[in-house]
């Protein structure tokens, strides 16, 4: 009898375990994983792609290449066309780990656009346009991306042609890829070039600025605490689960095209930086690092859920868990902002490019109604970092442009009040392998007339003040597998430097962006002025300032404190400063630099003044 | 040392193995979250539970409350504490006891079966639970049975084998690619450069596979078991001693200490093989040493 109970339940388990491989199976059959390989390729076709950027007077393009069969040259050429000809302009060994051909070539004139090609050997060519600087175009379009998943499960097999046709359709100038280009945590090399036979289509032809977020990394999330060696499951500690070197290459693939970092240090496991910025079109860009520098919260905050970067419990203290030390985008990074945000020239505007937002934007996670009361991945945590990065961008009006959530969102930030800082929006994943809702509890306060209730003056669940503009949340019970129903897309920022408006475009996948009957997801297209990313509403006007030139850089610094303000490029020959009341002000004018001091003692209400700069 | 006695240490090696294990899946449960979701909360789960009238929201949870699947998932913690203490006061006629043992052996069966499904169905990660998902059954085998039994014998083999037979594959990064986590717990503890990791983890996969076939083979199995109870302990204390820091809140130990204490059946298995093979002379030995 003894046995055969032992062997009921063994049987009882072998059922229980072959039933929930049948289901498993059942759904395998219908949607297979993603098969990553290494195609081999002819020799003619070896060089897959490449990316470019030109900063100034420096072009920096890096080609990905397919391996090199042993026994053949490693040496890789960029030529550019003159008078029909094509002349060498640099040649580099390719890096074997990651097959990466990095090139630079100094004294680049911008002014206007250059065939090139990359050629390895006699047969091997791979043709681009480095476009001119868009300096005379009032509209600088930059196409968003983030979460690039090819599972089927979730549609991410689908081809990607609709999102290439859409970037040819609106000519963008600059693509942006804020992360998770690549979901596969052990074979980036083989999903990079996936992703370039993808998209090297529209790369090849335009500025692209990539930023590789966690699972470009080959984990699920990403604290990186300076380059620190994660042996937490989840790397909820903080650092990296792979090794130095695999980041190492990861970086090179995704941003050695990128403009020199302006802080080079290196950090642990010989990870190095990027964090720079890239001025095109009279839009300065600022490349930050969101992910790197951050602490880990495993065993630095108290334990508010199943685990350690969630937190379930809605009556924890928000203040527990902004523990001191805590980094978000780190001391260098800080500096940078600060020194950015100061610098005009060349410049009309401003526009932050980050993983993700500085805010808990959602609610709900996961492919049910899993709710999150806040997610330490999110730059909504710690809230001191948070703040200050904050406190940077609103200094230079920037507006700020991210990803990683997989639900677009546009939000307008607040630091002491609601809606004292800047603006941003987070865009739709191309394929969404991982759902989240904007959900809150209670409806948001000063809501737009007619808008929904989850938008509004808000806080985020770590008393983070935000104010919700729009939402693409997904269909809930039990989320589809259509693409649009999991509310995949990506985004169109159109910033015109001479009106100083910013408009969000949010799009659907499989539309076409010029058809008139197309339609984007509510509560898109909106558009902001760029003197909206610092305009706390507690703010009154100093005097107008009137100049003799057209748009000069006006400064605002505390009279008592001596801090700035903000720094900002004025549209036309006026401007009306804001500026908190009941405090005195210097005001600084100046062409490109603010070096001309017009007042001392400015006021909330003070008195108009013209200003003399030529 | 009589053969009593000998024996009381074999059942001791076992019945401290499944407590361990059960207990540390008991913190893992009651502080963390059981590894579940994969297995609940998709379509095909609710289309079962569906034809029981409940609606998804009494299912998942409307958003603002927990639904079955997180009520449930955290109940499942009084089982394997129940486990635990079985493992402990489990005797030979003790048939519902063992019984529940079973059934939680089953549990780290599916517990397993999730961790494997999450992990995009990799088979080391199924089979390397091999130790933990039968030391309950081999128990109640010793106890039913007796500890020197041939099936008891057999099972625990078969456990020790698919436990580094599991660890081995990973180890040597044969078709499944090797968790980052042992690069980066091998870096940190032995601070050396990732080259020198990688031929660490290559040498020690080989000796995993060693151990497997070694313990099939009369002279090689003392000597292997000896090897494999003290690298199964040092590669379950390698977790709290990469991770834990005197910076950290409760010096991480709430995040590390149950990574140890579950994997006890990797050592205690092989602890119990190592002392079962002790040769007879060395016995007769110990008996005259003791008079």
């Amino acid at each position: 009898m003894k046995l055969q109970s032992f062997l009921t339940f063994c049987c009882a388990a072998l059922v229980f375990v072959g039933a929930a491989d049948a289901q498993q199976n059942k759904k395998k059959k219908r949607k297979p994983r993603a098969v990553l390989a290494i195609p081999k390729v002819e020799k003619k076709d070896i060089i897959c792609f490449a990316l470019y950027t030109v900063d100034v007077t420096t072009l920096k393009l890096t080609a990905q290449l397919y391996p090199i069969p042993k026994g053949e040259s490693k040496e890789v050429r960029l030529e550019i066309e003159q008078d029909g000809k094509w002349v060498e302009a640099a040649k580099v060994s390719v890096i074997e780990q990651g097959w990466t051909a990095p090139f630079r070539v100094e004294n680049w004139d911008d002014s206007k656009s250059q065939k090139y090609r990359v050629a390895h050997g006699t047969e091997a060519f791979y043709e681009g346009m480095i476009r001119k600087n868009p300096i005379d175009k009032d509209e600088i379009i930059v196409a968003g991306y983030t979460g690039n998943s090819i599972q089927p499960a979730h549609g991410g097999d689908i081809s990607r042609q609709d999102l290439i046709d859409n970037v040819k359709r609106v000519d963008a100038d600059v693509l942006f890829f804020s992360g998770d280009q690549v979901y596969d945590h052990h074979k980036h090399y083989a999903a990079w070039l996936k992703f370039g036979r993808d998209f090297g289509e529209i790369i090849k032809d335009r500025p692209t600025i990539c930023l590789p977020d966690d699972h470009d990394a080959g984990q699920p999330n990403l604290w990186g605490e300076s380059g620190k060696v994660s042996t937490l499951p989840g790397a909820a500690d903080g650092g990296y689960i792979q090794p130095g070197s695999y980041i190492q290459e990861v970086e090179r693939a995704q941003t050695s095209h990128l403009p020199d970092p302006v802080d080079p240090h290196k950090i642990g496991q010989g990870i190095g930086v990027y964090f720079t910025n890239l001025n095109w079109g009279n839009v300065d860009f600022a490349i930050l690092e969101d992910r790197k520098f951050k602490t880990g919260p495993a065993g630095r905050v108290p334990k508010q859920g199943p685990r350690p970067d969630h937190i379930r419990n809605p009556e924890y203290d928000p203040a527990s868990v902004d523990v001191e030390g805590a980094v978000l985008l780190g001391e260098r990074q800080l500096k940078f902002i600060d020194n950015w945000s100061q610098d005009w020239r060349h410049a009309n505007m401003k526009v932050a490019l980050s993983a993700t937002i500085f805010c808990g934007g959602a609610h709900i996670h996961g492919n049910a109604n899993g709710r999150l009361h806040a997610d330490m991945d999110s730059n909504g945590w710690p809230q001191t970092g948070r703040n200050h990065a904050l406190e940077g961008l609103r200094k230079g009006f920037a507006f700020h442009f991210a990803g990683d959530q997989h639900l677009a969102t546009i939000f307008h930030h607040g630091i002491d009040e609601h809606r004292d800082a800047i603006w941003s929006f987070c865009l739709p994943s191309i394929a969404n392998l991982y759902l989240r809702w904007w959900d809150p509890l209670e409806p948001g306060l000063n809501r737009e007339p007619g808008a929904p209730d989850y938008t509004g003056d808000l806080f985020d669940g770590f008393n983070n003040k935000v104010t919700n503009y729009a939402a693409a949340n997904p269909e809930k019970k039990p989320a589809g597998n259509v693409l649009n129903t999991r509310a995949a897309g990506f985004g169109i920022v159109r910033l015109n430097t001479k009106t100083r408006e910013i408009t969000m475009e949010c799009w659907p996948r499989n539309v076409d962006v010029t058809d008139p009957s197309a339609k984007q997801y509510t509560g898109w297209p909106r558009t902001i002025s760029q003197f909206d990313n610092y305009s706390p509403p507690s703010w009154g006007k100093l005097g107008e300032l009137t100049f003799d030139v057209e748009n000069p850089v006006v400064q605002l610094i505390d009279a008592e404190s001596k801090e700035i303000l903000y720094t900002v490029r004025a549209r036309g020959k006026t401007f009306v400063p804001g500026a908190p009341k009941g405090k005195a002000f210097i005001v600084k004018v100046g062409e490109n630099t603010p070096d001309t001091v017009v007042s001392e003692e400015a006021k909330v209400g003070g008195e108009a003044q013209t200003v003399t700069l030529n | 040392m009589t053969q009593t006695k000998l024996d009381r240490i074999l059942l001791l090696c076992l019945r401290l193995g499944a407590f361990f294990c059960f207990a540390g899946w008991t913190w893992v449960h009651f502080y963390w979250q059981g590894p579940y979701g994969i297995l609940l909360w998709q379509d095909t789960t609710y289309a079962w539970v569906e034809r029981f009238g409940i609606s998804w929201e009494e299912f998942v949870g409307t958003g603002a409350n927990d639904g079955l699947i997180q009520k449930w998932i955290h109940r499942i913690a009084w089982l394997y504490l129940a486990c635990s203490i079985l493992s402990l006061t489990v005797r030979h006629k003790s048939h519902l006891q063992m019984a529940a043992l079973i059934g939680g052996s089953v549990l780290l069966m599916g517990l397993a079966y999730a961790k494997y499904l999450a992990i995009q169905s990799q088979f080391p990660m199924f089979i390397e639970h091999g130790g933990q998902m039968l030391i309950p059954i081999i128990l109640v085998m010793a106890l039913v049975f007796g500890v020197r039994h041939r099936v008891t014998v057999r099972t625990a083999m078969a456990a020790l084998i698919m436990t580094f037979a599991g660890h081995g594959l990973y180890a040597l990064g044969y078709h499944w690619p090797t968790p980052a986590i042992f690069y980066g717990m091998t870096a940190v503890i032995l601070q050396v450069e990732h080259d020198t990791v990688r031929i660490f983890l290559h040498v020690v996969g080989t000796l995993d596979f060693v151990v497997c076939i070694g313990i099939l083979i009369p002279l090689w199995r003392r000597p292997c078991m000896l090897y494999a109870a003290v690298w199964g302990f040092l590669t379950a204390l390698a977790r709290p001693v990469a991770g834990m820091s005197m910076s950290l809140n409760y010096w991480g130990a709430d995040h590390y200490i149950h990574e140890v204490i579950l994997r006890a059946p990797h050592f205690m298995i092989p602890l119990y093989l190592f002392f079962l093979w002790r040769k007879p002379q060395e016995n007769e030995g110990l008996q005259l040493a003791a008079k």
